[in-house]
Formats: structure tokens, sequence, C-alpha cells
């Protein structure tokens, strides 16, 4: 059973990522599709971030003891003033394992 | 001599693919980890497992998968991970215009190859930097070493993840990747009110059936950020 529902998976996710690549797709896009799908890393990428850090084990929203939060609001703060991938990574990562080691 | 056209060769584009993903290895390689050992600890064999990386290669849907199976039916399992995956059309439509015009020989792979991550980095090349008869080599690059890593950490999460301390909360390493991406690209007003949407919808759409949280906050992040787009554009001051 678990490698009918690995293959169906697979399978689901080559073809969403082929499907506007194939020939099916319209050949021309019409133009507002540039300015709309300006916005798909953005917000998709939002809709993954948001609940990684605020949702907790038991599905609520976690705001006060949870020290993803500071660590995420810190990486985003060094993302926006140095751009580094590294140092976003790094300082959310150490933020985290210091705010666990002293208080949580 | 006649100028010669300067545009960087297979070559270049593949390394520079490449290079400009690895940094981002230090939020994949922990995911991977992590995988390897939610794998184990959801009842699959280390084969099974470390197939799923290459079968299904997407990291928030294999950690779906193994987080669902064995507590909801396999059809269930089947529908959460379809509606995680949606947003990849959103990526394939957006990549699609670079692409369309290449042979199904190089479609296929690069659709394979197109995660999150290797989306994220290609997608600013081809918007930003002066196109290429060869810019689909940097996808090429970007997804190559993506999946070279992922199946390298899955495997080692296999093999070594009961060592690894679960305190180190390794899993934390993905929404810093993607925060990594995101706050970069953040130029725009209309960029932040999209952001702001999705953020609204993912946390309250939580209780919705099969992750459809996701989409819904994705798509709701996109119309919110063109309707600005186009308000402001409206009154002059966009």
């Amino acid at each position: 059973m678990i490698w009918w529902v690995m293959i169906f998976c697979g399978v689901v996710t080559f073809f969403t990522r082929f499907v506007m690549f194939s020939d099916m797709a319209p050949k021309k896009l019409p133009d507002w599709s540039e300015d709309v799908l300006s916005f798909v890393p953005v917000a998709v990428l939002t809709a993954i971030i948001v609940p990684s850090v605020l949702i907790g084990a038991d599905n609520a929203v976690e705001i006060t003891d949870n020290a993803h939060l500071p660590a995420a609001i810190l990486a985003v703060l060094v993302a926006w003033l140095t751009r580094s991938v590294l140092a976003t990574i790094g300082s959310g990562l150490a933020a985290l394992w210091c705010l666990n080691w002293l208080i949580f | 001599m006649s100028p010669t056209p300067s545009h960087p060769s297979r070559q270049q584009e593949f390394w520079s693919g490449v290079r400009q993903e690895l940094p981002l290895q230090l939020g994949v390689a922990p995911f991977g980890l992590v995988f390897g050992v939610l794998g184990l600890a959801a009842g699959l064999t280390p084969l099974q497992t470390i197939l799923m990386s290459s079968i299904v290669f997407g990291g928030a849907s294999q950690v779906v998968l193994v987080q669902l199976w064995g507590s909801v039916p396999g059809p269930v399992v089947g529908a959460s991970v379809s509606m995680i995956n949606l947003r990849h059309a959103l990526y394939s439509a957006s990549v699609a215009p670079y692409l369309r015009a290449l042979p199904l020989r190089w479609r296929l792979p690069l659709a394979y190859l197109l995660t999150d991550e290797a989306y994220a980095v290609t997608i600013n090349r081809l918007r930003n930097e002066t196109p290429g008869p060869f810019q689909h080599y940097h996808l090429l690059g970007t997804g190559t070493l993506l999946w070279v890593c992922w199946q390298i950490t899955t495997i080692t999460g296999v093999v070594f993840g009961a060592t690894i301390p679960p305190e180190w909360s390794l899993e934390f390493a993905i929404p810093l990747t993607f925060i990594a991406v995101v706050v970069p690209i953040l130029k725009r007003r209309a960029d932040f009110i999209a952001c702001g949407t999705a953020a609204v919808i993912s946390v309250i759409g939580q209780p919705l059936p099969w992750n459809s949280w996701i989409i819904l906050a994705g798509m709701g992040g996109i119309m919110a950020g063109w309707l600005s787009l186009r308000i402001m554009a409206g009154r002059g001051d966009a």
C-alpha cells in the first residue's frame, strides 16, 4: 500500500510541475499573467513559512512559549539587512538554540 | 573584428546555478536529515524512505506523507499531498514562458527538478538577468545540486538519524531557508500586501481539510498582491 501511495504522490508531484511545460498548455499567456505570477514566490513561500513558525504540535497558534517566533523574527531582520542566505539560516538556528537553552 | 554576442555558455549557466543554489543547502541538508528520521519513525523501511526522496522529490510533500501515513486512509494521504503540491503548478506557469520552446527531453527532467528552492533561485536569474540561449542550464544546475544534496542527506538521516538529538530542532532550517528567499524579494508595496494576506490565510485556514490552506493562502496572497498592484497603478502611485 505504501508503495502505491508513494508512486501516486510521485506522479502527481511530477505532473503539477510539468503541467505548464506541456504541449497542452496555452502557447501564449495573457498579458496580465506576468503581473499575477510575479507574486507566486512571495505568496506561496510565506504560506509555508508562517504556519511552520506559529503552529504548534497540537495544531494551535502559539505566540508565547514559542522560541521559533523570536528566532524567526531575528532571521527576518538579518535577511533584510544582509540579504545573505547563510547569515539568515545561521542566525535563526543559533537564536533558537540559545533561546531553548536559556529559557524554554 | 566583428563583435561576438556575449551570452553565458552552457557551463557558465550551469555552474552559476550550482553556485547560487549552494548556500540554500544549509537549509536543505538538515531538512533531508529530518526526513530520513521521520520516515523510519513512521514505520517505513530504510529502502522506502530513501526511494521516496527520488520518487516524490518534494520536501514538504514527503514530510506530510510520512506524518499522515498510518493515521489516515491512503486516499486522504494522496489528496493531502496533492493539495500541498498544487503550488508547483504556479511555479511551472511562472517558468514556462522561458522554457516552453525546449524539446521534450529537456522539459521532462527540468519539470522533475522544479522544487521550491531551485525555482526560487532560477526564477531570479530568468527574470532579472539578460536572457541567454542556454538559460535552461541554470535550472539544470540549481535542480541537480538540490537533488544530489537531498538524496545524500536523506540517506544520512536514515543511517545516522537515531543519533541526532531532537533539541537541535533541525526542522526549523526549512522555514529559515524560505525566509532567506522571500525577504530580499519583497520590493513593491504590493509584495508586502501579498505576503501579509498569505500569512493571515495560512494561519486561519489551518482547520481546513487536506491541508488545503496552503493553496488557498498562496492563491489569496497572489490575488491580493495583484489587485493592490492594479489599484495603485490606477491611482498612479505603484
